[in-house]
């Protein structure tokens, strides 16, 4: 009965939760060892510093120590995962060229037809490689690249070079070094100056192999005066056995430039979710994150903002949704260095059915950001007495010119709210879902219609009755 | 040179761990520190009803916020406890006094205890005073008991000298209708680490927190506190004012801890400080807790810079920035200096204010 009590079912990933059999695809032993990351790199032709890379990535993986902090991680034993998995085809740019058992996956989850309907080009990853790249003709002459990653580091060899970990380096932390070592597929997207790609791109990531792990690199360059929106979905199977995505997104926004990163997770919930997200802003540069986070059995996930130029800015807005077996630990970390910069990060976060949710985050205002802002809204939903909400929001502040604001809620369903909706005959259960329905109402009004549509749907706010 | 000891190991843990890079999750310390148990403690003003003597330990099982090195060192160094005892339904007309004076070069630990039994109240005032150059080490530890339907007011005033080393250990549970209050002003001390853990175990119990500070020179203030609900419709409000200046550091970890069980349980925590130089350094960790579901818990700060419309209101009417700073400083600690009842004490603490804002 305690389920019903809220009236809100858990999100619905069943939608998600389809697999097909594995049919000759390529894949490395289990397990990590420096034969099997020389053996990624041979099989991914990569150019020799590409090569040195990943071994010494491998090396400050073995040296790094597992984070104590945190939801436990002791599940994922790392010589269980299978850290390559190459699907039976190339990567095409016609879905029709596409194996039937993977061009089917994507239809389920709607990928063609958004593409269709809303969106300037789309990359569809498979387990370690992509097998779907396309943009439209009009952002090509727009001088836009939206490519793979591999591909990048054949055409445009040095601009990766520069870029490439350079934001998050492997040392940043142990899953990240991780990354460093078996890195594979990914997009890379080059906005050239001035240009505005009116709508957005979208990569999609797909892992269908058991026991394995996703590791897709992101790299987006948005130059001087040049606006983009980007969508990231990924979703997998639920399997019994520990699968680990630990990808990583650095992306670099030039001077005047506008950046939208939007991202809806949603891997099943056998998932280990430790992803790094990173950005660097230039001078009077906007970066917005919109973040949605429903799969996964445990998440690290904080985006990152450098605010390194005067006047550049960052909005975080962000949902979680943690439910049965879930412990998400998820929020924001923001660098302000240039003068007059400012952030703002407003998440939402609900609890239920034992679900375990975190808000993590940290600001840090160093001495040169004169006139620096801050603000940062938290707010938590408990629906009911087995779930857990925790917020841990850090300040450092290392100057005197800034203004600071914070605030943080945590609380269940007010009664008051119920009564009141009630007294105006809607029942209890349809009133319950209409507070939670405004309660996510600030990211999904973020998300362009058809996300939030995909959104909405996600959180299947059913209502019961007791 | 008296008795020199070592104080190794971490004081004032967090709860729940963050990232290391923060460096907020404990301050690891290790020091030699000069033990010579000089000082003073004068107690004054004994109410009626209240006894007090020396070993009376017996709230060993109450452990705070600032870890369990404080507990360790008290123990390793045989401090005697001691103890204030407040009778049943005793309200105590007058404040008593404990005084710990401090000289240069002085090394004292103390430790002490205060039980109000059932429907009593009382009011514990102490105060810590030393040359305002002076340096020295004074450690403290104060656990607190207050019994079903009892107060515990407890009035702490930092006027240790500049070169001071001070560790503080307060911890306390209130039981059934009980209520603990804190009025904290931190003026003085070089180097401040302040560990306050409460626990409201009993329903409709309650804590109500105001601490002002200032920080100013080289001056360190590391504080954690820790407001643990587990009774039902339990309560807790934590106010921390106060100003920095110079070079001085600020470190707050501020925790809310709903456990389950604690239905209707309500906490509160607002900080407001104002940054007067470039070179302060301020890290704000406010947390919350929850394993509850039917409570409400709520955080909020305000940190940063004069505004510049108080700056222009206030420079149009001919007063210059410096003294601007100078009155909104006092303005925030006087907030909390003004729930003091006893006259003598506020006007102690309106001299050191003045001083220290005349030689800042």
């Amino acid at each position: 009965m305690s389920d019903s009590k809220a009236g809100v079912k858990d999100v619905d990933l069943s939608i998600y939760d389809f697999r097909y059999e594995e049919k000759d695809f390529y894949r490395v032993d289990e397990g990590l060892t420096e034969d099997i990351v020389r053996q990624i790199s041979k099989e991914k032709k990569d150019p020799e510093w590409m090569a040195d890379f990943r071994l010494e990535s491998l090396e400050t993986y073995r040296k790094m120590d597992i984070p104590e902090w945190g939801p436990d991680i002791s599940g994922l034993n790392m010589d269980d995962i299978v850290t390559y998995v190459r699907p039976n085809t190339e990567m095409k740019a016609k879905w029709s060229d596409v194996p039937d058992d993977i061009k089917n996956t994507f239809e389920r989850l709607g990928i063609p037809d958004a593409e269709r309907k809303s969106l300037a080009g789309v990359g569809a990853q498979y387990d370690s490689e992509l097998v779907y790249h396309n943009v439209k003709e009009e952002v090509k002459e727009q001088g836009v690249v939206y490519t793979d990653m591999e591909s990048a580091l054949t055409n445009y060899e040095d601009m990766v070079r520069e870029h490439f970990m350079k934001l998050v380096p492997p040392t940043d932390h142990k899953f990240a070094a991780l990354h460093g070592a078996v890195w594979s597929g990914g997009s890379f997207v080059y906005v050239p100056p001035g240009v505005s790609v009116e709508i957005p791109l979208q990569s999609y990531f797909r892992l269908n192999a058991p026991g394995a792990g996703q590791f897709e690199h992101t790299l987006i360059i948005v130059s001087e005066g040049a606006d983009l929106h980007f969508i990231e979905g990924c979703s997998a199977p639920k399997y019994n056995v520990a699968n680990l995505h630990a990808g990583c997104v650095e992306l670099y926004v030039g001077k005047n430039a506008h950046l939208r990163y939007s991202t809806i997770e949603n891997w099943s919930k056998n998932m280990y979710n430790l992803n790094t997200k990173r950005a660097i802003c230039e001078e009077g540069a906007l970066m917005e994150w919109v973040s949605g986070s429903f799969g996964s059995h445990v998440s690290y996930l904080y985006p990152m903002t450098i605010l390194k130029g005067d006047n550049s800015h960052v909005e975080f807005t962000g949902i979680t949704f943690a439910g049965k077996g879930q412990n998400l630990d998820t929020g924001s970390k923001v660098i302000q260095i240039g003068k007059n910069t400012s952030s703002a990060i407003d998440t939402k976060s609900i609890s239920k059915d034992g679900g375990i949710s975190t808000f993590r985050s940290a600001v840090t205002i160093m001495p040169d950001a004169d006139n620096a802002k801050t603000s940062i809204s938290c707010a938590s939903l408990m629906l009911d007495d087995r779930s857990r909400s925790d917020t841990v929001p850090a300040l450092d502040i290392r100057t005197q010119d800034a203004d600071v604001g914070h605030e943080a809620k945590i609380g269940r369903i007010s009664d008051d709210a119920i009564f009141y909706l009630m007294s105006r005959g809607i029942s209890e259960n349809e009133a319950r879902a209409m507070i939670v329905s405004g309660f996510a109402n600030p990211v999904s009004k973020e998300l362009p219609l058809e996300y939030a549509v995909e959104m909405n749907n996600l959180i299947h706010l059913e209502m019961e009755g007791n | 040179m008296g008795n020199m000891i070592k104080l190794k190991g971490a004081l004032n843990p967090l709860p729940t761990l963050t990232w290391n890079f923060l460096k907020l999750n404990q301050v690891d310390v290790d020091w030699d520190i000069d033990l010579n148990r000089r000082g003073d403690m004068i107690i004054q003003n004994i109410p009626r009803g209240v006894s007090v003597k020396m070993n009376g330990g017996i709230l060993d099982n109450v452990s705070g916020a600032a870890g369990s090195l404080t507990t360790e060192l008290m123990e390793k160094e045989k401090v005697e406890t001691l103890g204030i005892r407040v009778e049943a339904g005793v309200c105590a007309e007058v404040p008593l006094k404990l005084n710990y004076v401090l000289g240069e070069g002085d090394g004292m630990l103390r430790r002490q205890e205060i039980v109000a039994y059932e429907g009593s109240e009382v009011t514990v005032a102490m105060d810590y005073t030393a040359g305002r150059t002076e340096s020295g080490f004074f450690g403290i530890q104060t656990k607190l008991l207050a019994k079903k339907g009892s107060i515990i007011r407890l009035i702490k005033t930092n006027l240790l000298g500049d070169k001071y080393l001070h560790f503080e250990d307060i911890a306390g549970i209130a039981e059934d209708g009980a209520r603990i209050e804190l009025i904290e002003m931190e003026l003085g001390g070089g180097k401040n680490y302040i560990g306050t853990g409460i626990e409201l175990s009993g329903a409709k119990s309650s804590f109500v927190g105001n601490v002002g500070y200032l920080c100013r020179g080289q001056k360190i203030m590391d504080m954690n506190y820790l407001v643990r609900h587990t009774g039902r419709k339990s309560e807790s409000s934590f106010k921390l004012r106060g100003a920095m200046r110079d070079s001085s550091i600020k470190n707050f970890r501020g925790t809310i801890d709903f456990r389950r069980g604690a239905k209707g349980a309500k906490g509160d925590e607002q900080e407001e400080s104002i940054l007067l130089s470039r070179d302060v350094r301020n890290k704000t960790l406010p947390i919350i807790l929850c394993d509850e579901e039917d409570v409400e818990g709520t955080h909020g700060a305000n940190i940063g810079r004069l505004s510049e419309d108080v700056l222009f209101y206030m420079g149009s009417r001919g007063i210059e920035k410096s003294e601007v700073e100078a009155l909104m400083t006092k303005a925030k600690l006087d907030s909390v200096r003004r729930l003091i009842s006893d006259q003598v004490t506020q006007g102690r603490i309106q001299q050191f204010m003045e001083e220290a804002l005349d030689h800042a």
